[in-house]
């Protein structure tokens, strides 16, 4: 019966692992980056939304958050609209060329947090 | 991100069924807590069979305890698959080319290929076995390589979003 016990916890201690949603593992932290500029393409799409920004220096792949996070918060899909201009504040992947994930987006004068 | 990808896969992210999973806020969400729903009642089910086959529950009989186990198993694995369809359709290319999602594959084919032998070398004598009687070795080691193929096979699925 214990050993019963144990394989069951084993199995369940899994499933609670996999509960927790995608990490911010692969994104370095320790180099956070701002960048402005207009949108020039964007999808609002689930896992996560992602735009495209001029920034100053090139263009980044900006990866936002869930569809559903995204509206409950406000930043709906026209405020992530291409030729919108924006202000992404977040860490470059360490995986992805120019590519980074938002931890908060300006859009006119508005702050969305994205974690 | 899908530069690369078999044409296939490609198609596949690209058709409307997947764009629709994208596009909608809650179809996405609904299959990815569908799949951890289902995980769980396939992991509950097969942790009896496969502590049954490796001599836990002994007095039990084996025949009746496994089928009815199996028949849980068949529905949750059946509920992953299609929210598991769902997830990957979404992100076909890029998941085709995710070592860890390739990894997962292999290990979901070494779990078919494991019940497969069992079902032809271990299954007839399990089904003649009385309550009490030790399981013979081949069924306690299609047990035991059960667990930790599917054991794999879940940590590898948490591990995709993170290669």
């Amino acid at each position: 019966m214990l050993r019963i016990v144990s394989v069951l916890a084993a199995l369940v201690s899994i499933v609670g692992a996999a509960i927790a949603h995608h990490g911010w593992g692969s994104y370095d932290a320790a180099k956070p980056v701002t960048i402005v500029g207009p949108i020039l393409t964007s999808k609002f799409e689930n896992p996560h939304a992602t735009i495209t920004v001029r920034g100053s220096d090139k263009v980044w792949t900006v990866t936002l958050a869930p569809t559903s996070r995204m509206v409950s918060r406000g930043a709906t899909e026209k405020v992530v609209a291409v030729g919108q201009n924006i202000s992404a504040y977040g860490y470059p992947s360490t995986v992805e060329k120019d590519e980074m994930r938002a931890e908060r987006i300006t859009v006119d004068g508005k702050t969305f947090e994205m974690r | 991100m899908i530069d690369g990808a078999p044409a296939v896969f490609v198609a596949l992210e690209q058709s409307d069924f997947a764009s629709a999973i994208r596009r909608s806020v809650w179809l996405y969400p609904a299959a990815n807590v569908g799949h951890i729903i289902f995980l769980f009642l396939f992991a509950a089910a097969l942790g009896v069979m496969d502590v049954r086959l490796l001599g836990g529950l002994a007095a039990t009989d084996p025949a009746r305890l496994l089928a009815r186990a199996r028949a849980f198993a068949i529905v949750a694995l059946a509920g992953m698959v299609l929210s598991g369809l769902m997830l990957f359709s979404a992100e076909a290319g890029h998941l085709a080319l995710n070592p860890v999602f390739q990894l997962k594959l292999t290990l979901i084919a070494a779990g078919g290929v494991n019940i497969a032998l069992y079902e032809f070398m271990a299954r007839p004598e399990v089904q003649r076995l009385a309550p009490g009687i030790p399981m013979p070795a081949r069924a306690r080691l299609a047990g035991l390589l059960s667990l930790l193929i599917w054991i794999a096979v879940a940590a590898c699925g948490r591990s995709i979003a993170y290669f």
